[in-house]
C-alpha cells in the first residue's frame, strides 16, 4: 500500500540545516499495523506527515497505492487524503465549537455524502466508540478518553484505508490508553492499514511490526508474533 | 455545508462575544456615519433633478463687464427671457422669476412673507410644480392673482378652500387665489410660499419688464430635445447687439450670456436661491470612505489578530479533507455574517439618528431611511465590506499548513503583525486630520465672529419694516418715537446694514487721473444718523450732516476700498472728487474706515453711502444692555402702534451678521462628529489590538513578573508598542492635515493663522486616547496573577 524510497526531508533556518528523513525507505503492506517508535527528533513526526501528505519530502519518492504522491499539489493532496487516510492525533484536535456529532461529520460534510447518510453514519460510528450518549457534548465537556475517542471515530467515519496515529495514548491515562489501543486493533482486524507513532513499548506491541528511526534512518526491525 | 458555515459562524461570534461586539461596534458605526453621509451627498447631488425636463432647462446667467471688473450674476433682465424665446425656435418656453419679500394680511392677520416669487404662467412648463388646484395655463395670467403651495393655503385658509380668496400685498395691493400647488421638494432650489403674477407687476410699473440693464430676476428657459446648449450659447453675442444698442450699456459695460444647466445651477459658486458646495460634497465624501475604511481596518486587524486562536481549527479542518477554497469561503462567511449583523445595527442607529442629522446639517435630507433605495445601497455596501475586509483573513487563515499549526509551532507571522501595525497607523493618521480640521474650522469660525468688524454690531437691533411708505414719510417722527423709550440710545434708517445685502449701483467717479471711472459699486441708502450710531470711523472729510443741504442730494461717502480703488494714495485725495450714480451727481464728502459689510470669507469691496431715506427698509436701534427683553417689549408696543401693518420682525445685527457662517457652523459641525466617530472606532480597533496582544504575550508577563518585573514596567512594555504607532500616524497626519486646510481656508479672505498648538492638541489629544485605550489592557494583564498564566501553557 506504501512504498517510500530513498525519502530525504531537511530543515533549514538560517545558519543550520537539520536533516529530518536521511534517504529513508519503508513499505507498509496493506492491512498491516506498523509502529513508529525512536527518541525525539529522530524524525518519526515528519515522517507520519509526510506519509499523511500533509508535508512534501524534499527527495525521494512516496507510492501510495502504486501512485507516485511526493510532488502533488495541496489540492491534490488534500483530495487523496480526505477519501484515504484518517488521522489520529495525541492532542485530539477537536474544534471545540461543534458539538461530538458535528466534529465526527465535517470528513463527510468535506466528502460530499448527503445528509442522510451522514447521520446514519455517525451515528454508526458513534455507536461503535461508545460515546452516542455523549452527541450533543461540546469536546470541553468531555474527558480525556472520551475526547479521543470522538477523534478516532472521526477519524474512521469515513473509512479510510489507511489510519495514522500520532502518539494516541499520549494524553491519556493507562486505562483509557488501553481501550483506545483495543479500538485501533479491532479497526485493523477489519482491514485498515494503521501507522502509529509512539513513545511507548506497551502500546507498540499491539502492532505487527516495530520500526525504530534514528537521525532520520531506520536502526532496527522488529516483527512481532 | 452552508449551513454548517453558518452554524459556526454564530457560535464562534457567540463564543467570542467581545470580539464580536468590537467589531460589531465599530461596523455599525461606520456604516451608520457613511450611510448618514452617503445620504447626505446623494441629497445635495439631487437638487432640482425631479423636475420632468430637468435636462432641458437651463438658467441664464450673465457677466457685466466694465473697466475694473466683472460681475458674475447668476441673474438676468426681465426682457432677455422673452425676447430670446422669439429669436430662437429651440428655446421653447422662457420663466422669469422675481423674489420678494411681502407682508401678506389674511383674515386681519400679518404674515411677514420673503419667499414670494413674482412669475409667469410659464413656470409650470419650463418646472415640475404640480397643481392641486386651479389651471397651470391661467392661474398665473392675470394682475394680481397668486398660487400657493398646499402649506401656506393652510396656514392663511385652514381647511377652508382657498381659491378665489383675497389676500392683501404689502398693505394695499387685493390680490386673488387662482391655484394651488404642492409643496415644493425639499431637494428644489425653488422654495416659494407664494408664486405672484408678473402681469402685476407691470401693472404697477408699467416698463418695468423693458429695462435691458436691471438684473434682478432669474430666467430660466426650456430647450428643445434636440437643442445643444453651447450652439446656443454662441449665438448670444450678436443677440445681445441686435437688442441692447451701445447707448443702453452703461458707460461702455459689456454683456455676456451663459446657459448654465438647471441640475448644476445648486453648486453654481455665482448663487442664486440656495447655494450647495461641491467641495462640501467631496469632501464628505472622503470623509465618509475613511470612517468606512478604518471600520473595516478594525475587522482585518482583529481577525488576523486572532489568526493564532483559529490556527488549530484551520489545521484539523484541513487534516480532515477541507479545501483551502472551502474554508475561504468559510471565513468570508462569517465576515459577510458579521457585517450582515452590523448592517442591521447600522439601519437602525440611521433611523433613529436622522431626525438629529438633519438638524445638524440645517435642512430636511431625509425623513427615512427607506426612502429612494437607501436601505438597498447600504445592504449592497456592507456586503461589499464582508467581503472586501473578509478577504485578507480568509486568504491568511487559509493558507495555514496544517503541520505547523497543528504542532503548536504557529505564531502570527512578521509579515501580519507589520500589516496590523500599517493599518493601526493609518487609522491613526485618518483620526488626527480629522481633529486637526475640526479645531481649524472651529478656530477659523471663532475668528471670523470675534474679528473686529469695524462697526458697532452689539445691542443694536434690526427691525424691518418692508420700506413701508407711511414709514418713510414720518421716519423722522418715527424715529424719535422710539427714542422715547428709556432704553433705546439712538435711531437710524437705512436700505442695507452689514451683513444683510446691499444693492449695487452703477457710477462714476473722478480717478487719480482726473477721468470719470466706471464702476459698479456697493451702496447703502441711509440717513444722517446711519454712520455715527453704526460707528464707523471717518477717517477723511466728514459724514453727513443735515447742516449741508446738498448732502441729501449731492454728496457720498465712501469707504478707504473704492479710494483706493480709484488710485489715490491717501483718503484725503478723494475728498472733494466728483462722482455721478443713479441720477444723482456731486462730490464724495466723506472716506470712511473700512469695514466688514459682508462675511469675512470676502474682501472688502468698494461701497459707498448717500442719504436716501425715500428708499429705506430697515430700521436699526441701538439700545442698552441692561433690561432687553423689557426693552424689547416696549419697542414691540409702540411699533403696534406705530406700524399697524408690518408684523414685529427683530433680531440682533452681530447674531444677523454671523448668520452669514451657517454654513461653516454645520460644516464645522458634521465635520467634529464625523471626527468623533472616526477616532472612536480608530480606538475600538487599538483595544482590540491591545486585548489580543497582550493576550498572546500573557506567558512572557508571568516569566517577567516572575524574574521581578514592576508593573508600571509591564503597563510600559505593552503600551509602548501601540503608543509609537500612534506617534508615527501624528508625523504623517500632521503635513496632511496642514496641506488639506491650508486649501480649506483659502476660501476666506480673511482666516485664522494655523498655529502649532492646534496640532500640538490634536497630537495630545490622540495620544491621551490612545494611553485610556491600551493601559486598560495592558493595566488588566499586568496586575494578573503570574503563576495562572504560567500555569494555563
Amino acid at each position: 500500500m506504501i512504498k517510500i524510497t530513498d525519502l530525504e526531508k531537511f530543515y533549514r533556518t538560517e545558519e543550520v540545516e537539520t536533516i529530518a528523513l536521511n534517504k529513508l525507505s519503508i513499505d507498509v503492506k496493506k492491512g498491516e499495523f506498523v509502529a513508529i517508535m525512536g527518541p525525539s527528533g529522530c524524525g518519526k513526526s515528519t515522517l507520519l506527515n509526510i506519509l499523511g501528505m500533509l508535508d512534501d519530502p524534499d527527495g525521494g519518492s512516496y507510492m501510495f497505492n502504486s501512485v507516485e504522491v511526493a510532488h502533488f499539489n495541496e489540492r491534490k493532496r488534500a483530495d487523496l487524503r480526505k477519501h484515504n487516510i484518517g488521522f489520529v492525533f495525541q492532542s485530539f484536535n477537536l474544534i471545540d465549537e461543534l458539538t461530538v456529532f458535528e466534529n465526527v461529520e465535517l470528513p463527510l460534510i468535506y466528502t460530499g455524502v448527503p445528509s442522510s447518510e451522514r447521520v446514519k453514519r455517525v451515528e454508526e460510528v458513534l455507536d461503535k466508540m461508545q460515546i452516542m450518549h455523549r452527541r450533543n457534548h461540546y469536546p470541553q465537556q468531555l474527558s480525556g478518553g472520551q475526547q479521543q475517542r470522538v477523534a478516532i471515530a472521526r477519524a474512521v467515519v469515513n473509512k479510510p484505508k489507511l489510519i495514522l496515529a500520532d502518539e494516541p495514548t499520549g494524553n491519556l491515562d493507562s486505562s483509557n490508553g488501553n481501550d483506545v489501543m483495543e479500538l485501533l486493533t479491532d479497526l485493523n482486524e477489519h482491514g485498515t492499514t494503521i501507522i502509529m507513532v509512539t513513545h511507548s513499548e506497551h502500546d507498540a506491541r499491539y502492532s505487527h511490526r516495530i520500526i525504530r528511526l534514528l537521525d532520520g534512518q531506520t536502526v532496527m526491525e522488529n516483527i512481532m508474533i | 455545508m452552508i449551513r454548517n458555515y453558518i452554524k459556526i459562524a454564530f457560535r464562534n461570534l457567540w463564543r467570542h462575544r467581545s470580539f464580536s461586539l468590537i467589531n460589531i461596534i465599530g461596523l455599525a458605526v461606520g456604516m451608520t456615519a457613511f450611510l448618514l453621509i452617503l445620504m447626505y451627498v446623494s441629497f445635495e447631488l439631487s437638487y432640482d433633478k425631479y423636475h420632468t425636463n430637468a435636462d432641458q432647462v437651463y438658467r441664464l446667467n450673465v457677466d457685466i463687464k466694465s473697466a475694473n471688473d466683472v460681475l458674475k450674476f447668476s441673474s438676468s433682465s426681465a426682457p432677455m427671457g422673452p425676447a430670446i424665446k422669439a429669436d430662437f425656435p429651440e428655446v421653447l418656453e422662457s420663466a422669469r422669476i422675481f423674489p420678494y419679500g411681502m407682508v401678506v394680511k389674511v383674515n386681519n392677520q400679518l404674515f411677514q412673507e420673503n419667499r414670494i416669487y413674482i412669475t409667469e404662467p410659464s413656470i409650470f412648463n419650463v418646472f415640475t410644480f404640480p397643481m392641486i388646484k386651479g389651471d397651470p395655463k391661467t392661474s398665473l395670467k392675470d394682475p394680481y392673482t397668486v398660487v400657493l403651495t398646499e402649506t401656506t393655503a393652510r396656514k392663511y385658509f385652514g381647511s377652508a378652500d382657498p381659491m378665489g380668496k383675497t389676500l392683501l400685498l404689502d398693505g394695499k395691493t387685493p390680490v386673488a387665489v387662482t391655484g394651488v400647488v404642492k409643496d415644493v421638494p425639499n431637494n428644489s432650489q425653488f422654495k416659494f410660499d407664494i408664486l405672484y403674477s408678473v402681469s402685476s407687476l407691470e401693472k404697477q410699473n408699467p416698463g418695468r419688464l423693458e429695462q435691458w440693464g436691471d438684473f434682478d430676476n432669474f430666467t430660466f428657459l426650456l430647450l428643445s430635445k434636440e437643442a445643444n446648449a453651447a450652439q446656443l450659447q454662441s449665438k448670444f453675442p450678436a443677440f445681445l447687439k441686435k437688442h441692447i444698442s451701445e447707448s443702453d450699456r452703461k458707460g461702455g459695460e459689456d454683456y455676456a450670456l451663459y446657459l448654465k444647466p438647471l441640475k448644476d445651477a445648486y453648486m453654481d459658486p455665482r448663487g442664486g436661491f440656495e447655494q450647495g458646495s461641491m467641495s462640501n460634497v467631496y469632501i464628505f465624501s472622503i470623509v465618509a470612505l475613511f470612517i468606512l475604511l478604518i471600520a473595516a481596518i478594525n475587522f482585518i486587524n482583529l481577525t488576523t489578530a486572532r489568526a493564532t486562536e483559529r490556527a488549530k481549527e484551520v489545521g484539523v479542518r484541513k487534516v480532515i479533507g477541507a479545501a483551502r477554497s472551502q474554508l475561504t469561503m468559510q471565513f468570508l462567511g462569517e465576515s459577510v455574517i458579521l457585517c450582515l449583523i452590523a448592517f442591521v445595527f447600522a439601519v437602525l442607529l440611521v433611523s433613529l439618528l436622522l431626525p438629529m442629522f438633519n438638524q445638524l446639517s440645517g435642512k430636511i435630507i431625509s425623513e427615512n431611511i427607506f426612502e429612494n433605495g437607501y436601505v438597498f445601497a447600504s445592504l449592497f455596501i456592507s456586503l461589499l465590506i464582508g467581503i472586501a475586509a473578509g478577504a485578507y483573513p480568509a486568504l491568511a487563515l487559509s493558507g495555514f499548513k496544517p503541520v505547523v499549526v497543528l504542532k503548536g509551532r504557529f505564531n502570527s507571522s512578521a509579515k501580519g503583525a507589520l500589516l496590523r501595525k500599517g493599518l493601526v497607523v493609518f487609522q491613526f493618521t485618518i483620526s488626527i486630520i480629522l481633529i486637526v480640521g475640526t479645531i481649524i474650522v472651529y478656530n477659523q469660525l471663532n475668528f471670523m465672529r470675534n474679528q473686529p468688524l469695524g462697526f458697532e454690531k452689539n445691542q443694536m437691533l434690526k427691525l424691518d419694516f418692508g420700506g413701508d411708505d407711511g414709514v418713510i414719510k414720518s421716519f423722522e417722527a418715527i424715529k424719535n418715537e422710539f427714542k422715547e423709550i428709556p432704553n433705546v440710545l439712538a435711531a437710524t434708517v437705512s436700505h442695507g446694514i452689514p451683513g444683510a445685502g446691499n444693492a449695487n449701483a452703477h457710477s462714476e467717479m473722478e480717478n487719480r487721473q482726473g477721468a470719470m471711472q466706471p464702476l459698479n459699486i456697493n451702496m447703502y441708502d441711509v440717513d444722517y444718523d446711519f454712520i455715527p450710531i453704526y460707528g464707523m470711523k471717518v477717517i477723511a472729510g466728514r459724514t453727513f450732516s443735515k447742516d449741508f443741504g446738498t448732502d441729501s442730494t449731492k454728496a457720498i461717502v465712501i469707504n478707504e476700498a473704492t479710494a483706493k480703488i480709484l488710485g489715490y494714495a491717501s483718503p484725503n485725495d478723494a475728498i472733494g472728487k466728483k462722482f455721478s450714480q443713479w441720477g444723482r451727481d456731486g462730490k464724495i464728502i466723506g472716506v470712511v474706515k473700512d469695514f466688514h459689510y459682508r462675511s469675512l470669507q470676502q474682501n472688502v469691496e468698494p461701497l459707498n453711502m448717500r442719504v436716501n431715506p425715500s428708499n429705506v427698509r430697515l430700521l436699526t436701534l441701538k439700545i442698552a444692555s441692561k433690561d432687553i427683553p423689557a426693552t424689547i417689549a416696549a419697542i414691540e408696543n409702540k411699533w403696534k402702534v406705530l406700524i399697524p401693518n408690518r408684523p414685529f420682525n427683530y433680531s440682533f445685527v452681530d447674531e444677523n451678521f454671523n448668520k452669514q457662517y451657517s454654513n461653516e457652523e454645520h460644516f464645522g459641525k458634521l465635520f467634529m462628529y464625523f471626527a468623533v466617530l472616526a477616532i472612536f472606532i480608530s480606538c475600538l480597533g487599538l483595544l482590540g489590538l491591545a486585548s489580543y496582544s497582550t493576550l498572546q504575550r500573557t506567558r512572557e508577563i508571568g516569566i517577567r513578573k516572575v524574574l521581578g518585573a514592576s508593573i508600571p514596567g509591564i503597563v510600559n512594555m505593552l503600551s509602548k508598542e501601540f503608543l509609537q504607532l500612534v506617534f508615527i500616524a501624528a508625523l504623517i497626519a500632521f503635513p496632511l492635515a496642514w496641506y488639506g486646510m491650508h486649501t480649506w481656508l483659502q476660501d476666506f479672505a480673511y482666516k485664522s493663522s494655523m498655529a502649532w498648538w492646534i496640532f500640538a492638541i490634536a497630537g495630545i489629544l490622540a495620544f491621551m486616547i490612545a494611553i485610556v485605550t491600551v493601559s486598560f489592557q495592558a493595566i488588566r494583564a499586568a496586575l494578573a496573577n503570574p503563576v495562572k498564566s504560567l500555569r494555563s501553557e
